[in-house]
């Protein structure tokens, strides 16, 4: 009787000890998922995540901080106006600007492009559309930078890639041109429910305008390339033109931001850093009679559009009355402004220098730059009589003389707001002429005086990625604010 | 191997044969007859012998007329008597104060003899922590433990401190030790702000009442700590609190104290230059006003020399200096912490209690920052049956801080504004114009972070309250004089309720629209434990073994409120914002945990200890989440062992320990999520991803220390040293690795990387005059710790621990932890600077310039007490580390500092040598352009890393005891006054005028940096002890 007590005693507490070991455990599995997030979601919310990052990105601290100012849109008060002194001083903005590239756009679309890749969850129309995505966001960081990690780039989740090594800037841009031209070809005979009829926040899973888009772009791009490889530009070119463009505001690529306080423009006109409007695009603006001016710049405290002189010395900054001057113009710096990734006038500007670089036909060219103005001031919905009267100004036709520098001011003038393309455009075409520093109240900062060319790597990344990032400055030049980069020749 | 050998000799030991014979009696305290309860009875010359029972009685056969017993018990004289004859011994103990540092609290709250410790370990008693009081009991600690370093950060009422033992010895780890109140571990975490402002919400060692503590044991290596497992891998220290058990009847203690608070040190002011930039007065703007923009509104103008000027204010004012040459004298003020506490305690032969309600009222240098708190605290212990106790402890500690200040770039940093503002502008001026006619903020400087204290101190404001519950039941069984299972079960709940907001108006709040936030936090550590403990003798071998269980659960939550855009002003609630926002989270952790212990003492003389432990966790993967862990302590009394002679080396100890740890991390590390976003902008669903990539196969990390020592004492104690030498390696570390932002990531949780932690730590107390009317005892605590980083991940040369504007304290492989990183100036080969053609600097390479960790830091203290008046002393030392201090940066190039005098007039020839010619430089630059250009434009450290050396006398109390005849014939058993102060003054401060504590928060690597630190503070006062 007793050995079946002692049985029964051990058996139970041995039972007793498993149920509660393995209650345990299981208590541990329990605690371990995160109750915050979760674990699947359908690629459509990331997709979103990273087109709005996108236009997020046209307000960043490398498109507001630096690149509005480099370009001459504007100046921005206080410290803030740092980088339009042409210094280099800046090693945690060069950080941020990079790791800003990568962790809006180039994370979530890389997640969708995985995802959309994959068995299960595969889908050719998302691909294409994310592929699009994808582009925009690369060719942004490129444009900074140069060369940037872009096959390994952005796959420290999906391929578990923590050191990526950079690739030359021109393959890159072959690579996007080709991604554009796949994305192209699927997209034109996509079925609209593969897409995203609940998340697309560009054009509402219109496809149609989304190839229209994606051709706009491949033409930015092919464009891009006029200067460093004028055979695959032309090519490019003459291939985007057998496809539909964008043609009217209607196929523009436009969001609005209101989240928080506003969009950044909103914040600094009204807060902290204020933004004044630069003398030089005033001045431009006003010697055309360009009826954007009053869209673009705000009156002075006197009634006047006065701008501020970009790069002037600390001393000649303070004498520069800055509070009083023009702020940006309420259509571009409101709560529910516009922010722009592509618009039909860019596209329109890009073919008339096609015509003129490739067709050598001036009249074609003149049609499609003044479609390209005429477009401009459409989007900002300028007085029809004063278009006409524009219209009919010398400055809206090509002179024939200086069509490149025509082309190349209407061009930056049609990219407004989006100050980060103004700056690659300058770069490349030369236009408008940003003058060289040389007077006593300017500063020259780090590049003598000339406009600085792109982004340093910054001392993170040249820690924490050392082997692939010296390898890329090797390649590409001194890890400085005046080298340029590959399609960079003027 | 070598241990086991060691026991297996002891074994063969020899067994005399005794008559028979029994004995019993009763144990009491000399003077008040109250039995005492578990007084050690041993058997001289060997293990024999049992501990008396609730009444004091106890009973041992077997023994013959020849033994003599031992009686002994913590805090009394030991006593021994031979047995002869008789067979009843009744024995009266008498209270010994020296004999309390003999006992020691050690890890699971066992007191144990501290002979037989084979680790170093620490008690500070009541006493140095309720008299010169502080609101954050840590804080008395400073100075006074060695291997223990305390920085108490600069942040107002009840901010928080750094709490490191021996160093650093984890890369991502807050590396704050483990703290327990009555065995129940609580919350422990870091504050303070970062560089860019923010506030410091306190910690939560602030809500131990330091009226309520009984002794508190610092356990300083794993070894002492391995019991508690990957919590203790930072070592513990150990409170306890009164319990009620040392009263005899119903006592009543009344402790009071009141002291000031005022500034201390602030920065050295110019006040020769006002308003201005190279030496003119600004423009004037439309309004009348000069242009506030820089470098204008920086002190770089004219000469003050009485001539008229147009103010900041637009007004016709005479150009003069201040006549109060400091604006922080001007600005701060006066506080004061008043204290009251009421104890209640009591004990009969059922059980005991202790009540006590603590009252604590402050108020900071900042007129609106305040700080109520209270403590209720109710311990109970029972004897429901003969072998059979239950105790236990509820306090409830409710507190409420008004307007923590904001601190470094923080926009309402009063501190900040005051030190930069030009110092031709009139504090008064800035007082009474705090609002244009538009209710918008008339500021003194457009930029954002520059702006008017007085608004903010009218305008902007938090309320930070919190609910604080800890308490515990627990069981002790003892099934037979040999056999006792213990079960406890605690917790440490916090509920936090924190408002901030700032009133329409001001840029700096949401371009001028007013915000609103509201945060509601919770959190919860609960912890549970069973213990059995069977103890025995062996012969000659003293043996207790324990086996033991713990639970532990993690719970926090929060859950946030904001908004911007104010509908009607000065009205704080979230309805009343036109924008608003919200998120919550949760977060939950278990570790379930089994354990072994084991002491063996052999003959008095030699002793070890021994811990295994497994942990599961889970917050790491399935396959990785139980680890394990062990320890191995061993002492040896070798003065026992030699014999040798106690009148003159009276205590020679060696001993060594080594233990091995694991640890887990933080939960949800190792699962890939997306986080659904909150959007007014989209229609759609909006997800994202974290930038932290997670680790699937994350492993525990691992810590392996050792430790040897040698505790001696010389002429009956009179001089005893302590030493230790230690080592820890820890390997695997888990941590979130900063990578390259290409891989589209901002870090990835892995494990990598070891760093090892070594120092030297020492002792030494001396007692030079020991008399009954009067006695001198001098103590002297060193301590040197240097952490060194080993390997990081593989490709990974650094990880910065932290960065303010651009120096950086970083982890670099071969260097020493917490190197502080910054651009230094462009130099030759001969360390010359490279001048431009303009006089100007030229920006070098990015180097190291300095290191947080000291060469050596200590304590110094002086305890003189002659008849009834005790004066005691503290100074501490910290000799070497660096601190980068952009609040002198600033001050330099705003024009403010008394430094930035150097060459207003005729420029200053910068030495060095000249770019392109190759000679010595001679072109003169600009005082504001060297200034502005080395530190804002070129970013350059080196000129604002300073030396973190220094010396403070950092306690001073005098006390008096009310003699015993006077009280006599009143209801007062005992009573004391003592004037303290804190923090009185520095003896030695290398940076002249930044206090080297002035950290704005608390983490690990917060020393690296000062930003417009609040001035810090002394504090003096009184002391009021009575008992009834």
């Amino acid at each position: 009787m007793q050995t079946i007590y002692k049985v029964i005693s051990k058996t139970a507490a041995v039972a007793v000890l498993g149920v509660l070991f393995l209650s345990c455990e299981g208590h541990l599995e329990d605690l371990y998922d995160n109750p915050n997030a979760v674990t699947e979601i359908d690629d459509a919310a990331l997709f979103t995540k990273a087109v709005r990052s996108l236009y997020q990105g046209t307000t960043d601290n490398g498109s507001s901080h630096f690149a509005g100012m480099y370009a001459h849109y504007y100046v921005a008060g206080s410290t803030w106006r740092a980088p339009d002194q042409y210094g280099d001083g800046h090693d945690q903005d060069y950080n941020s600007i990079m790791n800003e590239g990568y962790s809006g756009t180039i994370r979530h679309i890389e997640e969708v492009l995985e995802l959309t890749s994959k068995p299960g969850t595969q889908n050719n129309v998302r691909y294409a559309l994310a592929n699009i995505i994808a582009v925009l966001g690369y060719a942004k960081i490129t444009d900074g930078y140069g060369d940037v990690p872009y096959t390994e780039g952005g796959k420290g989740k999906s391929q578990d890639i923590l050191l990526p090594k950079y690739d030359p800037q021109e393959s890159i841009y072959k690579d996007l041109i080709m991604r554009l031209t796949n994305s192209i070809g699927t997209l034109k005979t996509a079925d609209p429910a593969m897409a995203y009829p609940d998340s697309d926040p560009i054009y509402n899973n219109d496809l149609e305008k989304w190839v229209r888009f994606a051709n706009s772009v491949r033409l930015r791009l092919a464009m891009r390339l006029r200067y460093v490889d004028a055979g695959l530009s032309r090519s490019t070119v003459s291939q985007c033109l057998s496809e539909p463009l964008m043609e009217t505001p209607e196929h523009d690529a436009y969001m609005i931001e209101t989240e928080g306080t506003g969009n950044a423009w909103f914040n600094r006109r009204t807060g902290f850093p204020s933004i004044k409007m630069s003398a030089f695009l005033i001045n431009q603006m006003q010697v055309t009679n360009d009826p954007r001016l009053t869209v673009f710049v705000g009156q002075d405290s006197n009634g006047q559009f006065s701008g501020i002189v970009n790069g002037l010395t600390d001393q000649a900054f303070g004498n520069s009355n800055f509070a009083n001057l023009s702020d940006m113009g309420l259509a571009l710096s409101s709560p529910e402004s516009k922010l722009y990734i592509m618009n039909a006038a860019e596209t329109w500007l890009l073919r008339a220098e096609a015509a003129l670089a490739y067709d050598e036909d001036p009249v074609q060219a003149n049609i499609l730059y003044r479609k390209g103005i005429e477009v401009s001031f459409n989007q900002w919905e300028v007085d029809a009589t004063e278009i006409t009267n524009f219209m009919g100004s010398t400055i809206a036709n090509l002179s024939g003389i200086n069509d490149e520098e025509q082309i190349g001011v209407q061009m930056w003038l049609a990219l407004i707001p989006n100050f980060f393309e103004g700056w690659s455009h300058i770069r490349r075409t030369g236009y408008p002429v940003i003058p060289v520093r040389t007077s006593d109240d300017l500063s020259t900062g780090a590049t003598n005086g000339i406009m600085p060319t792109r982004f340093m790597y910054s001392s993170f990344e040249l820690g924490a990625n050392s082997t692939n990032v010296q390898e890329a400055i090797s390649r590409q030049g001194a890890n400085k604010i005046d080298t340029k980069v590959w399609w960079d020749k003027n | 191997m070598n241990k086991l050998i060691l026991i297996l000799a002891i074994f063969g030991t020899t067994i005399t044969v005794r008559s028979q014979k029994t004995i019993s009696g009763q144990v009491l305290e000399k003077d008040t007859n109250t039995p005492l309860l578990g007084v050690s009875v041993l058997v001289k010359g060997t293990n024999t012998g049992t501990t008396t029972d609730f009444d004091g009685n106890y009973t041992l056969a077997n023994l013959s007329g020849d033994d003599i017993l031992q009686f002994s018990f913590i805090g009394y004289t030991s006593k021994e008597v031979a047995l002869e004859d008789r067979n009843t011994i009744n024995v009266f103990l008498e209270i010994n104060a020296e004999e309390m540092d003999e006992v020691v609290v050690t890890a699971l709250n066992i007191q144990r003899n501290k002979e037989s410790l084979g680790y170093s370990i620490s008690q500070v008693s009541a006493g140095e922590v309720n008299v010169a009081r502080e609101n954050n009991v840590m804080n008395s600690l400073s100075g006074k433990v060695s291997g223990l370093q305390i920085t108490q950060s600069n942040t107002g009422v009840d901010g928080s401190s750094r709490v490191l033992l021996r160093g650093i010895t984890t890369i991502n780890g807050n590396n704050r030790p483990l703290v327990v109140v009555d065995g129940i571990p609580i919350s422990n975490s870091s504050g303070g702000a970062g560089g860019s402002g923010g506030i410091d919400r306190g910690d939560d060692l602030s809500d131990i009442n330091p009226d309520d503590v009984e002794s508190i044991s610092v356990l300083k290596g794993a070894g002492a700590a391995a019991a508690y497992g990957s919590l203790g891998m930072n070592g513990v220290i150990l409170i306890t609190t009164k319990s009620g058990t040392k009263k005899d009847g119903v006592g009543i203690s009344f402790n009071s104290s009141f002291s000031f608070i005022d500034v201390a040190l602030t920065p050295d002011f110019q006040n020769e230059y006002g308003a201005g930039a190279f030496g003119d007065f600004a423009p004037i703007n439309a309004d009348g006003r000069p242009v506030l923009d820089y470098p204008f509104s920086w002190s770089w103008g004219p000469r003050m020399e009485g001539q008229q000027y147009t103010n900041w204010l637009g007004k016709q004012e005479s150009y003069s200096p201040n006549p109060t040459g400091n604006p922080y004298k001007e600005f701060y003020q006066t506080g004061f912490t008043i204290s009251n506490s009421l104890a209640f305690e009591g004990k009969n032969d059922k059980g005991s209690f202790r009540l006590a309600i603590t009252d604590e009222d402050g108020q900071g240098i900042v007129g609106n920052n305040t700080l109520a708190k209270q403590t209720f605290s109710l311990r109970g212990s029972s004897k429901l049956t003969d072998n059979f106790i239950v105790d236990g402890k509820m306090a409830y500690i409710t507190s409420k801080v008004k307007n923590r200040p904001q601190l470094a770039e923080g926009s309402g940093n009063t501190a900040l504004q005051l030190s930069l503002m030009p110092r031709d502008i009139r504090l008064e001026d800035v007082r009474n114009n705090t609002v244009n006619a538009f209710g918008e903020e008339i500021k003194w400087n457009l930029d954002n972070t520059f702006n008017n204290p007085y608004w903010a101190l009218d305008n902007a404001g938090n309320v930070d309250e919190k609910d604080h519950f800890q308490g515990f039941i627990s069981a002790n069984w003892e099934i037979d004089d040999k056999f006792n299972i213990t079960a406890k079960s605690g917790m440490d709940y916090i509920i936090t309720d924190f408002i901030s907001y700032g009133a329409t108006g001001a840029q700096a709040v949401q371009n001028g629209l007013g915000a609103y936030n509201h945060d509601n936090d919770k959190s919860n550590i609960w912890n549970s434990d069973i213990l059995g403990t069977y103890s025995t003798n062996i012969s000659d071998i003293n043996i207790t073994l324990s086996l033991g269980a713990n639970y532990r659960n993690e719970y926090s939550s929060y859950k946030n409120i904001s908004g911007n855009d104010a509908k009607v002003p000065n009205f704080y609630r979230i309805s009343n914002y036109k924008n608003s926002f919200s998120s919550e989270g949760i977060s939950k952790k278990a570790i379930y945990s089994y354990y072994a212990l084991g002491q063996f003492g052999y003959g008095g003389f030699l002793y070890f200890d021994a811990t295994l432990r497994n942990d599961n966790s889970s917050a790491l993967p399935q396959a990785n989440n139980s680890y394990w862990y062990h320890s191995e302590n061993m002492g040896l009394l070798f003065t026992k062992l030699l014999g040798i002679n106690p009148n003159i080396l009276s205590l020679g100890k060696l001993r060594g320990s080594f233990a091995k740890v694991g640890n887990d991390t933080s939960p949800y590390r190792t699962q890939a999520v997306y986080n659904v976003d909150q959007t007014v902008t989209l229609p759609y669903t909006v997800a994202s991803i974290s930038g932290s990539l997670p680790s699937f196969d994350l492993r525990p990390e691992t810590s392996e220390s050792w430790e040897i020592g040698a505790d001696i004492g010389f002429l009956k104690n009179r001089i005893t040293l302590d030493v230790t030498y230690y080592k820890t390696n820890t390997t695997d570390q888990i941590m979130a690795v900063p990578i390259s932002g290409t891989t589209a990531y901002s870090s990835k949780v892995i494990n990598a990387g070891e760093i090892e932690n070594k120092g030297i730590e020492a002792q030494l107390n001396v007692i030079p005059f020991e008399s009954e009317n009067f006695s001198w005892d001098i103590g002297f605590n060193f301590t040197k710790s240097n952490s060194k980083v080993i390997t990081l991940n593989e490709g990974l040369e650094s990880i910065s621990l932290g960065s303010l504007w651009t120096a950086s304290v970083e982890a670099r492989p071969g260097q020493e932890f917490g190197t502080i990183y910054g651009n230094d100036f462009l130099r030759d080969n001969f360390g010359r600077k490279i001048i431009g053609n303009d006089g100007l600097a030229k920006r070098g390479d990015r180097i190291a310039l300095g290191n947080i960790n000291p060469d050596w830091y200590g304590g110094f203290t002086n305890k003189i007490r002659y008849k009834n008046f005790s004066l005691s002393s503290l100074i501490s030392v910290q000799a070497g580390g660096e601190y980068y201090s952009y609040g002198r940066g600033y001050r330099l190039f705003f024009g403010t500092d008394e430094r930035s005098l150097v060459g207003r007039e005729n420029g200053i020839i910068e030495e060095g040598i000249n770019e392109f010619t190759g000679f010595e430089n001679d072109n003169a630059t600009s005082a504001l352009l060297k200034q502005f250009t080395d530190i804002f434009s070129n970013q350059i450290a080196t000129d604002i890393i300073l030396d973190a050396t220094n010396v403070k006398l950092r306690e001073v109390a005098l006390t008096f005891d009310f003699p015993k005849n006077i009280l006599r014939e009143t209801f007062i058993q005992s009573a004391s006054l003592s004037a303290v102060g804190r923090n009185l003054l520095f003896l030695y401060n290398a940076a002249g005028d930044i206090d080297p504590e002035a950290t704005y928060s608390s983490g690990p690597a917060s020393t690296a940096f000062e930003h417009s630190s609040l001035p810090s503070t002394r504090s003096y006062g009184l002391n009021l002890k009575i008992n009834f």
